[in-house]
């Protein structure tokens, strides 16, 4: 009966569940959904991370390339952030030219990195208007449902602390690159932004949204801190929110973010570990 | 009795102690139901207006029809057929069977071609459905409605000054009757037709009630003027 | 605290013309300072079948750079245009119908998306689509000794330490979006936040006095 009723009435069967407090995946209202990190999934690329938030599920390689700096920034390499929502990951997506919600994500990503300042881009910077690290960052979602910023934004930031560049010497009389590939050096993360998305549902804000909830909810606010720090407060319009809500929904993401930090710390030192053995 | 009336209210505004008659509140475009009792809720800003004894209504200046049941309005054939589809300014087009004039049967039917004017009345209106149009009366006799003449001119006015053109008070088009000599058929969704003996005069009344559409009811014979000299 | 004369509490002059458009249902210009853009707004109209809701209007945004395709930023600047106002619009009321909003860019010098949610709720005002609520955006800056500076231009952008983007409802005066660029602290977000939400008040009064003035004649 049960699930007649939810495709019949999606929002008064959430309203029902939620009345007693509990959510249809059994969670309580204010309950985050496991995580699960992996780190160097992909051999072939400088760095790589598999994130799993729930039944969410991206990938992330980076890719190093050499290549000379623009002009007007001679001493500061590339970050490039390319988020993919391929039909794979959900039947809302198709094949063709990437969608609305790939590009916006890619875009708020890619700001988040910039404006957090967990990178310098002066550190990929080899030799002055001469050479630079350009560093592509694809993040490939495999399963949506649900928090794809907060998964995309957990997979960039493991994946770049996972990676390691090779030595590169440069002679500029003869435009000659040698590269050592036995040292690698690693990137230099100065801080860690994580986010946590909340949906809003009539007069109540549930924590983690899945796919489904996010579908029937009235807007979407995603949090991102860093170090105690507010890093952005993003809503997208949706259903006004009070002040009162919002400040909860923000220290309710500080105190979660150590959580996570200490999970991508975890996760990246295990494997530098496995890489001294070896 | 709300204490604003004849006021300016704004979407989201709440108009509060209305007068009911049986339990009755008669409410117009702009406003909507609200979970208060004797409350409505504003959608749209304009002036609030009041007709006793329930009946409430927001008058601003749009351009957008929305049909209602029972509307007379102005049609341009869309697409011919047994049923025809009639552009009325709405989100959808409306349909017109060739069987609703006066006196048609299945076998003699008006000639309707695409680009033909008709002046005809909604039967049904529902938001879930497509509006229905008619060009007879409950009685089955066409009165004023039907096909108008292609020698006539079609243009949009505002939704509220085809209100203020229709009003019996109006001086309007009693200003224009003096002078010339004309047809014109007002649709409730702002389209006009007109047609006169000369197509000078024509375009004479179309700039007169173009102009008229920006005065004031106080000025608009004035302006008028200006057109019949 | 910083000291209060530091901080500029007055925004750049704001100046609009309604309904200077023929074909849209209700168009506005909008100048803020230096930035200005156009909306035009048609609606309810027929709607593309695959774009077909059963329970209430498609709203459907276009964000049109100055020149060029839109790329990735104006995606988020339209996403969030649409979310705005689709959450405002009282879109229940017509459906299986379209609601398209047309936002054209004519010039950027700094806080052009708070410009744009401006000129999108004058427009539909203007054209007399049924909204729920109304709504208003401020914008604001933070500089690196912590000063705030209301409805920041481009020159200001550049050396920000962080800006604040919110939209505000005309009702219970909650928060509809927030968009932040740049690192601050929960304090400093709560000063924002009561900055523009003063600024906001600010732009309802001026959404009033200009719709007053253009009905004035027509009514």
């Amino acid at each position: 009966m049960a699930k007649q009723f939810k495709s019949l009435h999606p929002t008064k069967f959430y309203r029902d569940y939620l009345n007693q407090d509990i959510r249809p995946d059994g969670r309580l209202v204010s309950k985050f959904r496991p995580v699960i990190i992996n780190i160097g999934s992909i051999a072939t690329a400088d760095g790589s991370a598999l994130v799993r938030i729930g039944k969410t599920t991206v990938i992330c390689g980076i890719k190093a390339e050499l290549c000379p700096p623009k002009p007007e920034k001679p001493n500061e390499g590339f970050l490039i952030c390319n988020v993919e929502l391929p039909p794979l990951c959900s039947s809302k997506f198709r094949p063709g030219p990437p969608s609305d919600l790939a590009q916006i994500t890619t875009r708020f990503v890619a700001d988040l990195i910039l404006n957090s300042g967990c990178i310098n881009l002066k550190d990929l910077c080899i030799v002055k208007e001469k050479l630079v690290w350009c560093l592509y960052a694809d993040i490939i979602c495999l399963d949506h449902d649900g928090c794809i910023i907060d998964a995309c934004l957990l997979v960039l930031l493991t994946a770049l602390k996972t990676v390691r560049l090779p030595v590169v010497q440069y002679d500029a009389a003869i435009d000659k690159k040698t590269i050592d590939a036995s040292v690698k050096k690693c990137l230099n993360i100065y801080n860690t932004p994580v986010s946590t998305t909340y949906a809003m549902f009539e007069d109540k804000i549930i924590t983690d949204p899945t796919t489904e909830e996010e579908e029937i909810s009235s807007g979407l606010l995603t949090v991102v801190v860093k170090d105690k720090e507010l890093c952005s407060i993003h809503k997208p319009g949706g259903s006004p929110l009070s002040e009162e809500k919002l400040y909860e929904c923000i220290n309710e993401t500080v105190n979660h973010a150590d959580l996570l930090i200490t999970l991508i710390n975890t996760a990246v030192s295990e494997c530098n570990d496995d890489n001294k053995n070896c | 009795m709300p204490e604003n009336i004849g006021e300016f209210v704004f979407p989201g505004d709440v108009v509060r102690d209305l007068k009911v008659v049986n339990g009755v509140i008669l409410r117009g475009p702009g406003l909507h139901s609200h979970e208060e009792p004797n409350c409505l809720l504003v959608t749209r800003a304009g002036k609030l207006c009041f007709k006793p004894p329930n009946v409430y209504w927001v008058e601003g200046h749009f351009k957008r029809y929305y049909p209602k049941k029972g509307d007379l309005v102005v049609g341009i054939i869309k697409k011919s057929g047994n049923v025809c589809k009639v552009d009325i300014g709405s989100s959808e087009v409306a349909s017109l069977s060739l069987l609703s004039f006066e006196g048609a049967t299945k076998k003699q039917k008006p000639d309707l071609q695409v680009g033909d004017v008709v002046y005809a009345k909604l039967l049904s209106a529902h938001r879930e459905m497509e509006p229905e149009l008619v060009c007879v009366d409950s009685y089955y006799k066409a009165g004023k409605l039907g096909p108008l003449s292609n020698d006539g001119f079609v243009m949009n006015v505002s939704l509220n000054f085809v209100n203020r053109i229709l009003d019996v008070n109006s001086l309007l088009l009693r200003a224009l009757g003096q002078k010339y000599v004309f047809e014109i058929a007002v649709g409730m969704n702002g389209k006009v037709w007109i047609n006169g003996q000369r197509t000078i005069d024509v375009l004479n009344l179309m700039n007169a009630l173009l102009a008229a559409e920006r005065e004031s009811n106080s000025n608009i014979v004035n302006v008028c003027r200006r057109y019949l000299t | 605290m910083e000291v209060e004369s530091n901080v500029n509490l007055s925004m750049r002059e704001v100046n609009c013309k309604l309904g200077m458009f023929t074909r849209p249902d209700g168009s506005v210009f909008i100048s803020q300072g230096e930035t200005a853009v156009i909306v035009g707004i048609y609606g309810p109209i027929e709607v593309k079948p695959h774009k077909i809701l059963i329970n209430k209007a498609s709203v459907e945004t276009h964000y049109c750079p100055k020149s060029g395709m839109p790329g990735i930023a104006d995606k988020l600047c339209e996403s969030i245009l649409h979310n705005v106002c689709e959450a405002a619009l009282a879109s229940a009321l017509y459906p299986r119908s379209s609601i398209v909003i047309i936002i054209q860019e004519m010039q950027n010098c700094g806080g052009i998306i708070p410009c744009a949610i401006n000129a999108c709720c004058l427009a539909l005002l203007n054209a007399g689509t049924d909204m729920k609520f109304l709504f208003a955006s401020a914008s604001c800056g933070l500089d690196d000794e912590g000063n705030f500076h209301l409805d920041p231009d481009d020159l200001f952008l550049e050396t920000a330490a962080a800006s604040f983007i919110f939209v505000f409802d005309s009702i219970g005066k909650g928060l509809i979006a927030s968009h932040t660029s740049g690192s601050f602290n929960l304090a400093q977000y709560q000063s924002a936040l009561e900055l523009c939400k003063k600024a906001a008040e600010g732009i309802f009064d001026f959404y009033k006095s200009t719709i007053k003035k253009d009905l004035k004649d027509k009514i």
